[in-house]
């Protein structure tokens, strides 16, 4: 990756956080809270995202965001008041910028009439001459022009990072009004320069040496230092400003602007004057000699005639003599101590020489990063740490396995290593995993433009609650989560929050309320869509369903049932199809995007009263704590997580349900039976005596109990998919390996509950 | 040569420290005028670099406080800014900044104007 896309990277990353900060920031303005605080982070955010933009050349984002961005410095001022149309306007400002930020992101153009609304709004407000700022620009003849024809007061460089090298000569600027009069190139060869400091030019940490070090890049320099100001020693003010001082610059080319520029940051705190002459002979000045030197620096010299002395033969003079007699250099800023450091200038000529000397002095030893907090790396060298620490976990496994009671007993500092490495090794794989975690805000605070895009086009009145941002998930799951969580809430305002006026009728605040949470756990990250709308439609739903085949006429499902059919594959019962949802690709993608990563769905509804749906995701995508079991003499593992006991039953606790289903007595509750070697059909119907049963708990507090021939311990694995290692199995959610080498499926509780239910439907 | 940048957007940041790096400068980083107080505490600097607009402690005070101590007179500080509105950049001459700088920055300039305020 080239330095500019590392850049480009970096800005991208940090416009998300400030659009995400801006959604933050108007969410409390919104409640009312329009502190200056707050404004002032508005103001910043855009401020940031323009001016990132433009050292990349992001023209239209820039356009926008500085048109905007007059607009908040108005707001900010007091003087436009932020309204409610103001607000709002503000409010689909956001939404646009962040647009620009995509566009700019994927390479592409909005085009030209892209926000010009919203920049006739903010013209015409920042102009005084507003109109109501909910007045809608409509018609084309109101696009505006394009968007380089927008006058922005700074035109974006592209910033060229290859090009570092010496110095260059001072570019041309536009000159001040100081210098108006004289001519942009002088066809006279000279220069006269007078120059007296005032204090506050040393107050800002200007030095006139400095100034003259750079008039002598741009020709031949001869200084003249009029000293006749210096007062007595009596009366010898160690700050006070005595010296000032005559230049004449002799070069062909410098022209009246780069003089200029030279003096850009003392400009008003010196009297300056340039001044173009004829060409005349240098030749026939007075010899300079280390008197006139002594003049600078002996106060009772005040009367010595100023002689002209050239830049170089100062420099030279100082360096063979005065050193000793030099002031630390650290001196607050007088005059007669800055005059004495040209022996720098002459011992470096080169501005970067000296960057390098000092650079090999202070050492890469020295180097300290201080305030450097945090470093960008990149996914895959993360990634590539995570794999090999999985395998650590599967060697480290396969080590303590190898430990058998004849070899701890032999060897038992060995065994205390391996404890000590175990306990390593999972403090290393906690560690990594933190690396990938990352707060959910970045997926939620997408959300309020989604709801507010929702409402404008249902008519409905929604409003978003958000909680637990900071809950922290692996980057991967956080990425994979964006769409079903779009597809979650859309549902939810399409088909549950109800219209104004049907809430209204039924006594319920006319703002319907969506409630985003995330929440950890456990192992798990608990992530809920809540509405308070009206409710899963049973009646309609399980219509549906028998209609559409997914569920068998004669079986009665419970309600529980029914509202999980929603995920079903092919199942909509939208009446009108919408372009909101119900498209009859839905809930079911949500389900399988969600299982993809390990997760699973659990849907609760009450009529009238709203719906929840639930995404349980595990904490990291990678390691998986389970337990191992033997089926038909096959290895399995059942994840952790989802086990609620194991317990060791009789034949005589099994009956059978009268559909003819296996089932098993649990303290009183009749448990749902999944015999896995007869699933996997390795047995055709095994004695289910003396077998062992892991009753596990799926989505929704259904049991299921699992019968398996053997329970073996628990363990760390790694997970190893089956997609892309085989082909995805019904019942098997993956794969891993085992410290002995041996290949181990992940028994998917989920799966087998689900397959179990359609299969009772038939 | 040490410099001080101080800025709350991570890019220029980054920028700044590409190019300062290049340049031979050894980089130190602050993101805010708070921060950059902290540093300068503790770490000796040749130059400074510091934004306007910035949370906690805005790059016009971090100036006054780095001015009002006594103990940088002379440490130049330059100001780096989009506003091309001359009066944030006066504000920051009359805090106490040395010159300044005009985002978007191009590199050799940026140098360039590095070494116009420090020897």
């Amino acid at each position: 990756m080239s330095d500019l896309d590392d850049f480009k990277a970096t800005y991208f990353d940090e416009c998300s956080e400030l659009l995400t900060e801006l959604e933050e920031q108007f969410a409390a303005i919104e409640g009312g809270d329009r502190t200056s605080d707050r404004l002032n982070a508005v103001f910043r955010a855009i401020h940031s995202i323009k001016g990132g933009g433009g050292a990349f050349g992001f023209s239209e984002l820039v356009a926008f965001a500085h048109a905007y961005e007059t607009l908040l410095d108005h707001v900010r001022d007091g003087r436009i008041e932020l309204n409610e149309p103001v607000t709002a306007l503000c409010i689909r400002a956001n939404d646009i910028v962040a647009d620009f930020v995509n566009a700019a992101k994927s390479g592409t153009s909005l085009g030209a009439g892209y926000g010009a609304d919203e920049r006739h709004q903010f013209d015409a407000l920042t102009s005084g001459n507003a109109p109501a700022a909910n007045s809608t620009a409509d018609g084309d003849d109101e696009s505006g022009p394009p968007v380089d024809e927008f006058d922005i007061d700074f035109v974006p460089v592209m910033v060229n990072l290859e090009a570092v090298g010496p110095v260059p000569p001072a570019e041309e600027t536009a000159m001040d009004d100081n210098f108006a009069a004289a001519p942009l190139v002088a066809d006279k060869a000279q220069w006269e320069i007078r120059f007296a400091p005032h204090s506050e030019l040393y107050a800002r940490a200007n030095d006139p040496l400095l100034l003259f070090r750079e008039l002598a890049n741009l020709g031949e320099l001869t200084v003249v230092a009029r000293l006749n100001e210096i007062p007595p020693l009596a009366d010898f003010e160690p700050f006070g400003i005595y010296c000032t001082w005559d230049l004449t610059l002799v070069s062909p080319t410098a022209t009246a602007a780069q003089i200029a520029e030279v003096f850009e940051f003392v400009e008003g705190n010196c009297d300056l004057s340039i001044v173009p002459l004829a060409p005349r002979l240098a030749a026939g000045r007075a010899e300079p000699s280390l008197a006139d030197l002594a003049a600078i620096v002996t106060p009772d010299a005040a009367e010595a005639p100023a002689e002209t002395i050239s830049f170089a033969d100062l420099a030279d003079a100082v360096k063979k003599d005065m050193p000793k007699r030099a002031p630390p250099a650290a001196a607050p800023a007088a005059p007669v101590a800055k005059l004495l450091k040209p022996a720098e200038i002459a011992t470096d000529p080169a501005p970067s020489m000296a960057a390098e000397e000092d650079d090999r002095r202070t050492g890469p030893e020295d180097r300290r990063g201080a305030g450097v907090q945090s470093i960008r790396v990149d996914l895959d060298k993360v990634d590539r740490v995570v794999n090999m620490v999985g395998e650590l976990v599967i060697t480290q496994s396969m080590l303590t396995q190898q430990m058998d009671d004849t070899l701890r007993a032999r060897y038992q500092e060995l065994v205390r290593g391996l404890e000590v490495l175990a306990q390593t090794t999972r403090g290393l794989q906690d560690a990594v995993m933190a690396i990938r975690a990352q707060p959910v805000k970045s997926v939620f605070s997408r959300m309020p433009r989604l709801v507010r895009e929702l409402a404008q086009k249902t008519g409905k009145k929604i409003k978003l609650e958000t909680i637990g941002e900071a809950t922290e998930i692996d980057k991967t799951v956080i990425e994979q989560l964006s769409d079903p969580l779009t597809h979650m809430i859309r549902n939810s305002a399409d088909h549950g929050i109800e219209s104004p006026e049907k809430r209204k009728s039924l006594g319920k605040p006319e703002i319907g309320t969506i409630r985003l949470s995330a929440e950890q756990a456990g192992g798990n990250i608990l992530i809920a869509v809540e509405d308070d709308g009206g409710g899963i439609n049973r009646e309609r739903v399980l219509e549906v369903a028998r209609n559409k085949g997914i569920v068998a006429v004669d079986t009665t499902p419970t309600d529980e049932q029914i509202d999980q059919l929603i995920f079903a594959p092919g199942f909509s019962t939208a009446e009108t199809v919408s372009d909101i949802s119900g498209r009859g690709v839905g809930m079911d993608v949500v389900l399988s995007n969600i299982k993809k990563i390990g997760g699973s769905v659990h849907v609760k509804s009450r009529t009238g009263q709203g719906t929840r749906m639930t995404l349980r995701l595990p904490l990291t995508l990678a390691v998986l704590d389970v337990m191992l079991v033997k089926v038909g003499g096959s290895p399995y593992v059942i994840p952790l997580s989802s086990i609620v006991e194991t317990i060791q039953c009789s034949r005589a606790d099994f009956g059978r349900a009268p559909s003819g289903a296996k089932v098993l007595r649990v303290r009183g509750e009749y448990v749902q039976v999944v015999d896995l070697a007869t699933r996997f059909q390795m047995l055709s119907d095994a004695d289910l005596g003396n077998r062992f049963v892991v009753l596990c708990e799926a989505e929704g507090g259904v049991k299921i109990a699992l019968i398996v021939d053997d329970i073996i311990g628990q363990q760390q694995v790694v997970i190893k998919s089956l997609e892309e290692n085989f082909e995805s199995i019904d019942g098997i959610a993956g794969g891993t390996i085992l410290g002995d080498g041996n290949v181990a499926l992940i028994v998917d509780v989920q799966g087998l509950k689900a397959t179990k239910l359609h299969k009772n439907a038939a | 040569m040490r410099v001080l940048t101080v800025d709350d957007s991570r890019t220029i940041l980054a920028m700044l420290h590409h190019t300062l790096s290049n340049a031979g400068f050894e980089v130190l980083q602050a993101e805010d005028g708070q921060k950059g107080l902290d540093v300068l505490a503790s770490e000796d600097v040749d130059v400074v670099i510091t934004d306007i607009n910035m949370p906690v402690m805005d790059g016009i005070e971090f100036i006054k406080h780095v001015r009002a101590s006594g103990e940088h007179n002379s440490l130049p500080i330059l100001i780096l800014t989009t506003e091309t509105s001359q009066d944030k950049r006066d504000q920051g001459r009359a805090a106490g900044g040395t010159g300044w700088i005009v985002k978007p920055f191009d590199p050799e300039k940026l140098i360039s104007v590095i070494h116009r305020v420090v020897h």
